[in-house]
């Protein structure tokens, strides 16, 4: 566990103390390069002397001043759903995020400069599963207008194991293997089997995890008091009879299944989300060299069920499960579009992602990205020299 | 409602001279006023070139009679309870978000009642949104129409009501039992002098599940049944300012954007019936003046809040959206390209039924026609 010398936490803003303290408090649960820049950003902060710091930090600190904030001390950990509330809901409160925000890119900027490596090359690919009603024109016709079409000779489908092993191979092996290669998935249909390295996180397959937290959800009354401690609860949940096997051990995993259910955005709910949120945080905290998004078809939201959004769909309702290939297509077209613009703010992908969209049953694929990564060959070769020549 | 919220509220009525009395009599008004809030939906997906496919009726149909501010803002706090009470209060609210607390200003409904000496049920509040509570209609009436939707649904699901599964009759009933038994549960503000739902309301509510249920739309979402409710109540009550609330697009929260677009497109629909049964109601007809608003937009597409999802980014994206005037005020159609803002719907409406809402920091909009 990493921890923070008092004299510091004096010089932090209140606001910063609760986020800060929870960080540290599970610190064997964060990802490598969290553990990193948390590191680097306090470390920077220590040896910034004490007039600099004092000038950085006092925009935060004079809003500060003016807000009515939550009762927050150097002991508080973590910050409740209420305490959110009550700070969203100050007059000054978009002022206070600003200048937080440019805080934290004042430091950043100078660990950046300080950085002894430049990051490595990224890959992410998005796919639209098959089925979906595809009209002639491309799929994306804003993104089209910025990388190039490569016709694949076959459906993408059917060369999905090649790539995933071409990614994996061709990820680099310094980093941790939770940094390499991640999937996120809608259901269980990527043909992995035989290819080691993946950390693979699938919407389907966590169906008993999201059920538990569902049941709980469910019983969430109308206040924030309920919805603080049913937080609470979710957050001491022990997940270990819910996982898949290959998860059971590994805690950090857990933790992040946790955190990405906790943190809203449809990820419980429904598959699209799930993977188009997982492939955000997952970027954010752990930036993994290659990101894999798997779309999937949603079922139709049903008559009077899906005003209960926190249930499940088939439960007492009388009308049979149907997919809805035409409403998915609309949700997946965007959430893919999402999973790139989300790159496109991590200094660690921006400018250095090759990006990859297909639809599994057509025959050509979007790329997008950096000029000399789309120079020539065919899309595996192109994708795995991508990652390759980073090293 | 705590303590603190009763002293509150015993305090604005006193400030406000609220008749004691909760009858459906009082005076009436000459001038009807009616304001739809839409809850978030950004310009890209409705009032843009690319936007315009999901709003026919509101660009098509009703835009060449309505007075349209390109340019509506919000500048207090983009969540729907604060946004709501300073839209009915004229003043920024920053109170609770999940509406424990009154707003801490009057509302229109104050002001309407104490200087027009309005009866509860001449103001009524028919909400979708869940985020609602009795407190943002404090003083008038108000009906939580999608609560009411989930709470029978769900204790069907969940096995709390002898009736097994989701058909339209077996619903039907669960919703009337709990409209019936559990009104006050679910939030409802109806005046009366027991907890025995007046039987005028009960009818007209009643009347309004049988045709959520019944009738030939086959409707099935909570904006639905708010319009059933808020159109029963428009035929049988005939309020002097009605309040409703579309909000089905709020799935967007989840990521479902198709749904978004959807919950757009039938909100669209909705509003345009709206306007179409007050010009076929001879207590409405060319006296009534409609406003549609959207509560904010939603997070710009890359932001770090998840675009669409969510809310709470101080953008234009979020901010800033559009609002279209209809009927009395709206003698002379324009579009107004001068930005407007969300605290001056209040201080307009209670200009058009010779109130002033005293608190209020807003202004009269710009070409909105307070008298014939």
């Amino acid at each position: 566990m990493m921890t923070i010398d008092k004299e510091l936490l004096k010089r932090l803003p209140k606001t910063f103390v609760p986020a800060l303290n929870e960080q540290l408090a599970k610190w064997d649960l964060l990802f490598p390069c969290e553990q990193r820049l948390i590191r680097g950003q306090l470390d920077y902060l220590r040896a910034l002397p004490a007039k600099e710091c004092q000038e950085l930090l006092q925009p935060v600190f004079l809003l500060e001043a003016r807000m009515q904030l939550p009762a927050w001390d150097a002991a508080s950990t973590g910050i409740t759903v209420s305490q959110t509330s009550a700070l969203v809901r100050s007059p000054l409160y978009p002022q206070w995020r600003i200048e937080v925000e440019t805080v934290f890119a004042r430091i950043n900027e100078a660990l950046e400069g300080r950085a002894e490596s430049r990051p490595l090359n990224k890959v992410l690919v998005c796919v639209l599963p098959a089925g979906l009603p595809l009209g002639p024109g491309p799929i994306w016709p804003d993104l089209a207008r910025r990388g190039r079409t490569v016709d694949l000779g076959r459906d993408f489908g059917s060369l999905q194991s090649e790539l995933l092993r071409a990614l994996a191979a061709g990820a680099s092996a310094e980093p941790e293997p939770v940094e390499r290669t991640w999937a996120l998935e809608s259901a269980v249909n990527r043909p992995d089997s035989g290819v080691e390295g993946w950390t693979t996180l699938c919407f389907e397959a966590l169906a008993p995890v999201r059920r538990a937290f569902l049941s709980r959800l469910n019983l969430i009354r109308k206040d924030l008091r309920s919805l603080d401690q049913t937080y609470a609860a979710l957050a001491e949940l022990d997940l270990t009879p819910f996982l898949d096997p290959r998860m059971k051990g590994d805690a950090r995993m857990s933790a992040f299944i946790r955190e990405l259910f906790l943190s809203g955005n449809g990820a419980v709910l429904f598959g699209n989300s799930f993977v188009q949120w997982g492939a955000s945080e997952a970027m954010r905290r752990a930036q993994p060299q290659v990101v894999y998004c798997a779309f999937g078809i949603r079922p139709k939201l049903k008559p009077f069920s899906s005003v209960v959004l926190f249930e499940d769909q088939g439960r007492a309702n009388p009308v049979p499960d149907e997919d809805d290939p035409a409403a998915s297509l609309v949700d997946a077209r965007r959430l893919a579009e999402y999973v790139m613009l989300a790159a496109a703010r991590l200094p660690s992908y921006r400018d250095r992602t090759l990006c990859i969209f297909a639809a599994a049953d057509q025959s050509s694929a979007l790329v997008i990205g950096p000029r000399e990564a789309q120079a020539g060959g065919d899309l595996l070769s192109s994708a795995a020299g991508w990652l390759q020549s980073s090293k | 409602m705590d303590r603190r919220d009763l002293l509150r509220l015993a305090l604005a009525a006193a400030l406000e001279k609220i008749p004691a009395a909760a009858s459906l009599a009082g005076s009436a008004s000459p001038n009807k006023l009616v304001l739809i809030t839409l809850a978030g939906v950004r310009r890209a997906e409705t009032f843009s070139a690319r936007g315009l496919e999901n709003i026919p009726r509101l660009h098509g149909d009703l835009l060449p009679l309505a007075l349209f501010y390109e340019n509506c803002v919000n500048e207090g706090v983009t969540s729907h309870f604060n946004t709501i009470s300073s839209i009915l209060t004229g003043v920024w609210q920053h109170v609770d978000d999940w509406g424990r607390d009154l707003p801490r200003n009057p509302t229109l409904i104050n002001y309407l009642r104490s200087q027009l000496g309005l009866a509860a049920a001449r103001t009524f509040v028919v909400s979708s949104n869940k985020a609602l509570t009795a407190n943002i209609g404090a003083g008038g009436t108000v009906i939580l129409a999608k609560q009411l939707l989930i709470e029978a649904v769900e204790r069907i699901i969940l096995g709390w009501s002898d009736k097994p599964r989701l058909d339209r009759e077996l619903l039907l009933e669960e919703l009337t039992h709990v409209m019936q038994q559990d009104y006050e549960r679910i939030g409802w503000e109806v005046p009366g002098p027991s907890t025995t739902m007046e039987p005028k309301l009960k009818q007209t509510f009643l009347t309004a599940l049988a045709n959520f249920m019944r009738g030939p739309e086959n409707a099935t979402s909570g904006d639905e049944l708010t319009l059933m409710v808020a159109s029963e109540v428009l035929r049988r009550v005939e309020p002097d300012f009605l309040m409703v609330n579309f909000s089905d697009m709020e799935i967007a929260h989840s990521g479902v954007y198709s749904a978004y677009l959807a919950g757009i497109r039938r909100a669209d629909t909705l509003c345009h019936r709206l306007w179409s049964l007050l010009q076929s109601l001879p207590a409405y007809a060319g006296r009534t003046t409609l406003i549609i608003v959207p509560e904010f937009g939603r997070d710009p597409d890359g932001s770090t809040t998840n675009g669409f999802f969510n809310h709470r980014t101080d953008s234009e994206e979020t901010r800033v959206t559009w609002m279209m005037v209809l009927g009395q005020a709206a003698a002379k159609p324009a579009v107004v390209s001068e930005p407007v803002r969300h605290v001056d719907i209040a201080p307009s409406l209670g200009a058009l039924a010779g109130v002033k809402c005293q608190q209020s920091i807003g202004r009269v909009l710009p070409g909105f026609r307070v008298r014939a």
